[in-house]
């Protein structure tokens, strides 16, 4: 505390009157607008100014926090294997594709624009794989993986081009996008199915076990220490070196709160992965999916909340014209986030490909469906439409969400249909909070 | 038909600001540059100055109709051209394509008035198709017109549900339609009578029979001419007599030359349709001739939309609330009743037409009939392809009449071509291909005219 005191230049939080930096949660008006971890000194003031700003209608990811309960406790009533270890694995492993498709979608939803395309995109990127590593051409899985994603991103940068410098509206460009690329992806199938369950090669094999395989037990448990450990000494020295910087930082005792909920949460995945869930046999272990959508979620986290392009993402978002003015060169940073997009589709794509096992032009059709369930996780998680307020974990959480349902309405025995009602029940209920919580703010209508 | 019931006729944009007494300024409005596009054509006194000020309207981005004609060229010539035995515009195809449009084209006048909000309707496929399953079920027992009318019912009920949530609540229309597409995907497949469930018209018996025949069924020859004339008769006296009335009355009114030409024009295509639909297009065995009853059927659609959106009260202030909602809110109009209608009536026609859907897949429904996730992607397309603005404001019926019939033209022609496994890949990418150059041009078009360009 004598710390802020004694730098009062350096920052407008560090005011010389004491009873201000006492608490500088207790003005609601500054509450609603202001990170609570920004101005909050305790545990009590961050918590109390959370909570003002749901109120104010800036819920974060409360209402689909809310919603995963809802769902886990619903379906655990009417089945109690929901919460089994061998159901749990197999919910998150089902909505990773959501939460991939939710994460790429989001880059172009912060914009305010939309990407209609994701769903194919991933086809084509499950189609191109898998031909590649095919006997006839054989290439290493490696090398078939990287040529898909720049062929993704080859995609998303025509896009991206075409609504950044041409601006034709993003709801036509990846809607015509969609419509060629399911042509496309057919004719890169070549009229035929192509399959990558056969074990005898090598590439096909590594391939069908991104999806199917797992890290052993241990390997998990070294895993998560490694991971927990590193994420967490990271956060803890970067709050210490700000907090020797007299810059704002959120209290200790916050800090240590997410560090030991980070850990818990890691303790809790990997117990449940590590419960044998095979009915014959042993199958064990963390799922790669899980530690690759954990990779993407983590890199995509990073480039918005912690570098330039991020915030310039936020900023296009908010005002495009304020950006423009503020010397954002908008034409590319819009292009980028296309491509970032398509490549997050294509990770979705080689993650499907592995899911499907065997690809025909039926499976091709059907992606289609995926991008609406990908902008309903997205929304459902709590980003907005349009532009300027979103954050990746929304897609993650949504995604669960989702992934959760379809999950659950299966195991239930409910047919297809009724599963779409219940998403577009729940992607209702989601838009209708967000409306409802913001009319309840004073100061918005 | 609209919501306020009686609606004055002669209320029609231009008619105060036009009644010039001064005529030196009467004699050449057209001349002056900075006049509004829209407002030269209005004040246009001669042929030579209406097409110069539609000339000057088409350079300044508002090209109408003209690129969708001009692709309507290029893939009819395209097509004859390589199609095996230039088989593309033999009259059995002709017809056999203005069968396939006509799910597209009456999807397209639909979603059009949800555009002129700038509202977005992404359940009107699966809106559709429930409404045709619900009229074919309905036929079973009920007479034909309480079942189409039962279902038109719904499924505007279905629309106006969704209508409420987005002009009362306030929610986004792409987040509420787009629940009310998974929605009545659902309930779709429910209603059918699970996946594999089917519902078929007997058309032995009377009330299925006319359903059936919707699409399927044919007027004879002689029956068509005479309806043609008398059709086109009513229109152009009409046209006529509303222009002289106008003209003696003082208010502005198109050059009578430009009003013949109308008429003539309307003649021509009419009896061109007619011919074509008269040859016969059936087999050896069975000779099939006449116009088909979903032409008319689809000019009634076309023809009350274009009245609903060019001559009402409530047409108008779609426009309004397209163009500026805000204005629109405080010259008085009631933004949430207009909404809720537009989507209605836009669900309501949809229902429409997936009984015409129906009708044309030989009257058997089942949940293989159509994807209605690729139906309304394929109708916004017809729309945009159309000429109709994703921003509002900007659109009318006849542009989802001509987007929908070039949609599924190209579908046609590419089955026409034997092209193997390249056809069914064709389908998507020429629609698709078509749809960005329409945009594309429209978009150089604008900056070309120096108008304004988003940031």
């Amino acid at each position: 505390m004598s710390d802020v005191t004694a730098d009062s230049s350096k920052t407008p939080a560090g005011a010389t009157d004491a009873a201000m930096v006492a608490d500088l949660t207790a003005a609601q008006e500054a509450a609603a607008d202001v990170p609570p971890e920004l101005v909050a000194q305790s545990l009590g003031q961050y918590l109390r100014a959370s909570w003002t700003r749901v109120r104010s209608g800036n819920s974060g990811v409360l209402p689909v926090v809310l919603a995963i309960v809802v769902v886990a406790v619903s379906f655990q009533i009417a089945n109690s294997k929901f919460l089994s270890a061998q159901n749990l694995v197999n919910l998150f492993e089902q909505s990773t594709i959501y939460m991939l498709l939710a994460i790429a979608e989001i880059f172009v939803l912060l914009l305010g624009e939309i990407d209609l395309s994701v769903g194919l995109v991933m086809a084509l990127g499950s189609v191109v794989v898998a031909e590649l590593v095919q006997p006839g051409r054989n290439w290493p899985w490696w090398a078939a993986i990287i040529v898909t994603l720049l062929a993704c991103a080859a995609v998303g940068a025509i896009q991206g081009t075409l609504v950044a410098r041409l601006r034709m509206p993003s709801f036509i460009v990846t809607l015509g996008g969609l419509l060629i690329l399911e042509g496309v992806a057919i004719i890169v199938l070549g009229g035929s199915l192509v399959g990558i369950g056969n074990s005898q090669y090598k590439n096909e094999l590594v391939l069908y076990n991104i999806f199917w395989g797992s890290f052993s037990p241990l390997v998990s448990w070294i895993l998560l220490v490694v991971v927990v450990g590193a994420a967490g000494t990271g956060l803890w020295l970067r709050d210490a070196r700000k907090r020797r910087h007299g810059l704002e930082t959120p209290p200790r005792s916050l800090t240590a709160l997410k560090i030991v909920f980070m850990a818990v949460a890691g303790i809790a995945l990997v117990a449940i992965c590590n419960v044998n869930r095979a009915h014959v046999g042993t199958i064990e272990g963390v799922p790669y999916i899980i530690a690759i959508v954990l990779v993407v979620y983590g890199a995509s986290t990073v480039l918005l909340q912690r570098t330039r392009f991020g915030r310039y993402v936020y900023a296009i978002g908010g005002n495009p014209e304020a950006a423009r003015r503020a010397g954002v060169i908008l034409p590319s940073i819009r292009t980028w986030c296309f491509v970032i997009s398509a490549v997050i589709s294509g990770i979705a794509g080689v993650l499907f490909a592995s899911w499907q096992v065997s690809l025909t032009t039926n499976i091709i059709k059907a992606a289609n469906s995926y991008v609406l369930l990908a902008v309903a996780a997205a929304v459902i998680g709590g980003t907005s439409l349009f532009g300027g307020r979103g954050k990746t974990i929304h897609g993650v959480l949504g995604g669960l969400v989702i992934g959760g349902i379809y999950n659950g309405l299966y195991l239930l025995g409910v047919s297809s249909q009724w599963i779409d009602v219940v998403v577009a029940a729940v992607l209702l209920a989601a838009a209708a909070i967000d409306v409802l919580s913001r009319r309840g703010a004073p100061d918005q209508t | 038909m609209g919501p306020d019931g009686e609606v004055p006729m002669t209320t029609v944009p231009g008619e105060t600001a036009a009644v010039v007494p001064d005529t030196t300024a009467a004699a050449d409005l057209t001349a002056a540059p900075e006049a509004a596009a829209e407002v030269r054509e209005l004040t246009a006194q001669s042929l030579v100055q209406y097409l110069r000020a539609w000339w000057l309207k088409v350079r300044s981005g508002d090209s109408g109709v003209l690129p969708v004609l001009l692709a309507m060229v290029v893939v009819a010539v395209t097509f004859q051209i390589i199609t095996p035995e230039h088989s593309f515009l033999r009259p059995s195809n002709l017809v056999y394509i203005f069968g396939l449009s006509t799910v597209y084209i009456v999807l397209a006048i639909a979603e059009t008035v949800v555009l002129l909000l700038a509202e977005i309707d992404l359940s009107v496929g699966a809106v559709a198709l429930i409404g045709g399953v619900i009229a074919f079920k309905l036929a079973q027992n009920w007479p034909w017109w309480a079942a189409i009318l039962a279902a038109l019912v719904a499924c505007g009920v279905f629309g106006a549900l969704m209508g409420t949530l987005t002009a009362r609540l306030k929610i986004p229309s792409f987040i509420v339609t787009l629940a009310g597409f998974l929605l009545f995907s659902g309930i779709l497949i429910v209603v059918l009578g699970g996946a594999d469930g089917s519902v078929n018209l007997n058309s032995s018996q009377f009330n299925q029979a006319v359903i059936y025949d919707l699409v399927q069924g044919t007027i004879t020859p002689v029956a068509s001419w005479i309806l043609l004339a008398v059709v086109v008769g009513a229109f152009g006296t009409a046209l006529w007599l509303r222009t002289a009335r106008r003209r003696r009355q003082g208010l502005v009114a198109p050059p009578k030359s430009v009003v013949a030409i109308r008429i003539a024009l309307m003649a021509i295509v009419g009896v061109a349709v007619v011919a074509i639909c008269n040859v016969n297009r059936g087999t050896s065995l069975k000779t099939v001739q006449g116009v088909p009853w979903v032409i008319p059927i689809v000019l009634v659609v076309a023809g009350v939309w274009t009245l609903v959106l060019g001559r009402t009260r409530f047409g108008r202030y779609l426009y309004a609330i397209g163009g500026n909602p805000e204005a629109a809110r405080r010259a008085g109009v009631s933004l949430a009743g207009i909404r809720t209608w537009a989507f209605a009536l836009c669900s309501a026609t949809a229902g429409l037409g997936g009984i015409l859907l129906g009708s044309f897949f030989f009257g058997e429904y089942s949940t293989n009939t159509a994807d209605p996730g690729q139906l309304v992607l394929y109708t916004v397309a017809a729309a945009v392809i159309g000429g109709v603005s994703l921003f509002g404001g900007r659109g009318k019926a006849i542009h989802g009449v001509l987007g929908g019939l070039l949609i599924g033209g190209i579908a046609y022609g590419v089955s026409l071509l034997n092209l193997g496994s390249l056809s069914t890949p064709l389908q998507y990418i020429l629609p698709g291909a078509v749809l960005l150059a329409a945009v594309l041009i429209d978009v150089l078009s604008r900056r070309g005219a120096g108008s304004v360009t988003r940031v």
